[in-house]
Formats: structure tokens, C-alpha cells, sequence
């Protein structure tokens, strides 16, 4: 039994930190949170309705409909509570249904990009993956700056197995944000997978990036690395630069070798402690 | 100099009302401009204007990070003669003639209704009843500068520049129950006025509505003498130099 007080402030680190813990949150509601709702003041609409959502999480349909039924009651026209129960309607598969109700709330406000990400978000769900992507397309083309929309229109792409969208996607990405080595990793990611002579030469130059902004990026040093071996057999380059590209497949290997060799003697090293304070303690019980 | 004393009756039925009156018009102020201010409505267009050209200022500034191909495609997005996102999207440039919209001239009603008038109402009335009392002495000498500042109602040439006049420390208090505001309705309350004169000076800047017109014209022009330098060419001696060092430690 947890009290009461303690669960406030750990639901509210919960909820401040985004923080999806459905179950820790579930439990501090059964607990001790949902006899005592009403003692929480202004904080408690919050609370319903992350208790909703853990509810959804954890399939505990029962609890859900309870919170929804005390956010009703306080707001019977809030859009925010009506996408909650979209929300439950999704968590027992109706998808149809949502999808209705979700048209409605996105005609109501047509400036709420959440309602239009959760109608791509159900669309994914259905395994309708084209259909997804049309209407990402379409929120995208309205809200453009979203960097979530794109990154997620990237992994639909992929999906699809459309690496040259995907890639575009990416680059959408690196605009908003150039200095981030996943990024540039991820498209070179695509780009090596999408292959050719030309999407090879942008594949290393991406992956040299994420190295350069993060040394210890291991998929940037191995994809570097199969970059390289493959543009060394290509006809096209010259000796000089098939050279270059020997070189920087070897070091690149031994970077990938070198970090995985350190992770091991670490290893090692926790495991050899762990036998010695094992060992220690026989010794204790020994004596 | 013979002290001053003031008879206890200016306390009670002078000093403690003034605050009580201006804490509690603050109070309802709050609640009053709660009731009728209203939501505004963001038209859809105007959430793409803003996003279309943020997203294209970072294309000019991150363009090189990406490929030349990704490039070019998203400057003829933007730019192209025919069909380009600045050359189509045609604008209504917001009314600037002599009828504004009407929606923005009921705010402006409301703002007034809230902020002006009690503070024209009230203030006209602390210094027609209260007209003419000294209510307080600050604890510390004063020059002779201070008298109109905190002597507002009181012409005395004679009178220590300390004391505090009625009409005075109705201002003082307008402008200082800002934390007790803060305090009782919660951050960002309506009640007060110090906050309100900031606004009305940056207001008028802020009220002006953008043109995307001319957003877009401006946008247009800095996209089409951008060009692309890819920032990621000849990375082959950095990677080989970062590779090294590591490789040696």
C-alpha cells in the first residue's frame, strides 16, 4: 500500500517527464489514487485522464470508461475528452468507429494536428499502410514542420519498401535538426539499402558525418565500413581513390572491433568482481 | 519642526481601504475578464504560412547537409515559375482599409472595458473621496524630487517629502500587489495593471497582422539566390584522421 500523498507526487513525475509507465500507474490507482480522487483539487482531471491512457495501455477497458464517464461529466464539449474516448474505442479494436468519430473532431477543429496524427496513428494499426500514408501526406503538406510526422513518414515508407521517399523523409529530418548523428546515420542507412553507384557515395558521406559528430556510433563505423568495401569493387573509381576507400574500410573495422573488445573486458572485468565478492562471501560463510 | 501625527481614523478608514478597494477590483478584474474573453481561432492557413516558411528558412540554412538532388527538388517545391508554393498560394493580404475586422475591434472593446475604464472609474473616485489625506511616511528621508511623485493631491510646500498622500498610494498600489495577485489567482491572472501597460506599449506592433504576401515574396527572393554547397563532400581525410587518433588511444 503506497500512500496517498507519495502517489500524487509520483503520478505528477509521470506526467511531467511524458513518462508512459501504464502499469506503475494502473497499480498506484488501485491502491490508493481512485478512493481518493476527489481530495486532489484541479490536479484531477489530469490524473483521469492519465489514468485513461494507462488503462488503454494495460487493457483494463472497466477503468477506462470509469474515468471517462467522471471527465464527462465536468466537460461535456471538450474535443480533448472526446479524442480520450477515441481513444478506448481503439484500445477495444473499433477501429471503424474511431475512425468515424475522428473525422467529426478533425472537421470541429481543423487546427488540432493531434486529432489527424492519432487518424494516421489508427490507419497504421489497420494495416492499412497506403492509406496511412496518404493522410500523413496530407497533414504533412498542411503542417510542415512537424518533425515526429516526418519521421514517422520515413519508417511507413520503409514499410512500403519506398527507400527513395523514405530517404526524402529523412533529409526532412536533417534540416530541422543537422547536428544529430542518428539522423544522418539513418539515412545513410537507407540510402546504402536503397544502393547504386550514386546512393552509395551520398550513403558514405552520411555515414562519415555521424562518426565525425559521434565517434563511438557503431552502425555508423560497421555501415561505413560495408560502404566502403562495396565502392572499392565498384568499376567506376579510380586506384587513388579505391585506395582511400581500403584504407578507411580497415580502420573503420578495427574502430568496430576496438569498441566491442573494450565492452568485453568490461564485461569481464564486472564479471570477474562479481566471482570475487561471490567468492568473498563464501569465504565469510565459511568462516 | 513639530512631528506630524496622523489621527488613527486616516488608518482606518482611508489607508486599509484603498488596498482593500484596489486588491479587490484587481480580484474581480481577473474573474470579469475570464468570462468574456474568448478563445481565438487560428485559421488552418495561417498555421501552414507560419510552417511553410519556417520550414523553408531551414532548407536555407541546413540545405547543405543534405543531397543536391533532395536540395533542388525542395527549392522548385518552394520556388518553381508554374506551380511553386510562393509563386501559387495567393493571399488575401488582411484588410488594412478603412474598415478592420470586425472581430478584432470587439477585442479591442474588451480590452478596454477590462482594463481602461476601472482604472479611469476607480482611480477618478479614490481621488475624489479620499482627495487630500496623508495616509502614510516612508520609513526614510526623501529629497525634494520625490514630493509630486508621492505627494499627488497635496500641494504643501512645507511638508516632509516622506509622507504619502492618498491619491498616491492608490498608484503604489496598483503597482505593487502584482505578487499577492500572483499569489492568490495564480500565475498569469488578468488583474494586473503593470503587466497590461506592457502590453499596450508592445501591443501596437504585435497587432498588426502579417502579410504572408509579403512573407512569402521576401522568402521567395533569399530561396532563389541560395544554392546548394554540400557540407558533407570530402569527408574521407576527416574520418581517416578521427579514425587514427581513436584507433592509437
Amino acid at each position: 500500500m503506497v500512500n496517498f500523498s507519495e502517489a500524487q507526487e509520483k503520478l505528477k513525475k509521470y506526467r511531467e517527464d511524458n513518462e508512459r509507465k501504464s502499469k506503475e500507474v494502473l497499480e498506484l490507482w488501485d491502491s490508493s489514487v481512485k478512493h481518493k480522487i476527489n481530495q486532489l483539487g484541479n490536479d484531477r482531471y489530469l490524473v483521469l485522464e492519465q489514468v485513461l491512457i494507462a488503462a488503454c495501455d494495460c487493457n483494463r477497458i472497466d477503468v477506462a470508461k470509469a474515468c471517462l464517464q467522471m471527465l464527462l461529466n465536468k466537460f461535456p464539449d471538450s474535443l480533448r475528452v472526446r479524442r480520450l474516448a477515441i481513444t478506448i474505442l481503439e484500445a477495444e479494436e473499433k477501429y471503424d468507429e474511431a475512425l468515424e468519430s475522428l473525422d467529426k473532431l478533425i472537421k470541429a477543429d481543423e487546427t488540432n494536428a493531434q486529432t489527424r496524427r492519432h487518424k494516421v496513428a489508427i490507419l497504421k494499426a489497420k494495416c492499412q499502410i497506403s492509406e496511412a500514408i496518404k493522410e500523413l501526406v496530407e497533414y504533412l503538406k498542411k503542417f510542415m514542420v512537424d518533425q515526429e510526422g516526418w519521421q514517422e513518414l520515413s519508417n511507413l515508407y520503409l514499410l512500403e519498401g519506398e527507400y527513395a521517399k523514405s530517404a526524402y523523409c529523412m533529409e526532412e529530418m536533417i534540416l530541422h535538426n543537422s547536428q544529430n548523428h542518428l539522423y544522418h546515420q539513418r539515412n545513410a542507412d537507407i540510402r546504402y539499402t536503397q544502393g547504386g553507384a550514386e546512393n552509395l557515395e551520398l550513403a558514405r558521406a552520411h555515414y562519415s558525418y555521424a562518426i565525425l559528430l559521434n565517434p563511438n556510433n557503431v552502425r555508423a563505423l560497421y555501415g561505413l565500413y560495408l560502404t566502403a568495401r562495396s565502392l572499392m569493387s565498384s568499376q567506376k573509381n579510380n586506384q587513388t581513390k579505391k585506395n582511400t576507400f581500403k584504407k578507411i574500410a580497415t580502420l573503420s573495422l578495427k574502430r568496430v572491433e576496438h569498441i566491442y573488445s573494450e565492452k568485453r573486458q568490461l564485461n569481464k572485468k564486472d564479471q570477474l568482481f562479481e566471482l570475487e565478492t561471490l567468492m568473498g562471501w563464501l569465504h565469510l560463510s565459511l568462516n | 519642526m513639530a512631528e506630524l501625527v496622523l489621527d488613527i481614523n486616516i488608518r482606518g478608514w482611508v489607508f486599509l481601504p484603498i488596498v482593500l478597494i484596489t486588491f479587490l477590483v484587481g480580484v474581480i478584474r481577473h474573474y470579469v475578464s475570464l468570462l468574456i474573453t474568448s478563445q481565438k481561432k487560428v485559421e488552418l492557413t495561417q498555421v501552414q504560412d507560419s510552417q511553410v516558411l519556417i520550414r523553408s528558412r531551414m532548407l536555407r540554412e541546413n540545405g547543405r547537409y543534405i543531397s543536391k538532388q533532395g536540395f533542388y527538388m525542395r527549392r522548385h517545391y518552394f520556388n518553381n515559375e508554374e506551380n511553386g508554393y510562393f509563386k501559387t498560394q495567393k493571399r488575401a493580404a488582411p484588410a488594412q482599409t478603412a474598415m478592420p475586422d470586425p472581430s478584432m475591434m470587439t477585442e479591442m472593446l474588451k480590452g478596454n472595458v477590462t482594463n481602461v475604464l476601472p482604472m479611469v472609474v476607480i482611480g477618478g473616485w479614490i481621488n475624489w473621496m479620499f482627495s487630500g489625506f496623508v495616509t502614510t511616511k516612508v520609513p526614510f528621508p526623501l529629497t525634494l524630487r520625490f514630493k509630486p511623485m508621492l505627494q499627488r493631491g497635496i500641494e504643501l510646500v512645507s511638508l516632509d517629502a516622506a509622507w504619502v498622500s492618498s491619491a498616491s498610494w492608490y498608484f503604489l498600489n496598483v503597482f505593487g500587489l502584482r505578487s499577492i495577485y500572483a499569489l492568490v489567482l495564480g500565475e498569469n491572472n488578468a488583474a494586473d495593471q503593470s503587466r497590461l501597460m506592457q502590453d499596450q506599449m508592445s501591443g501596437a506592433a504585435m497587432s498588426m497582422p502579417m502579410d504572408p504576401k509579403v512573407a512569402f515574396k521576401a522568402e521567395w527572393e533569399a530561396l532563389e539566390i541560395s544554392s546548394h554547397k554540400w557540407a558533407l563532400a570530402d569527408l574521407d581525410n576527416e574520418v581517416l584522421n578521427v579514425l587514427l587518433n581513436k584507433s592509437i588511444k
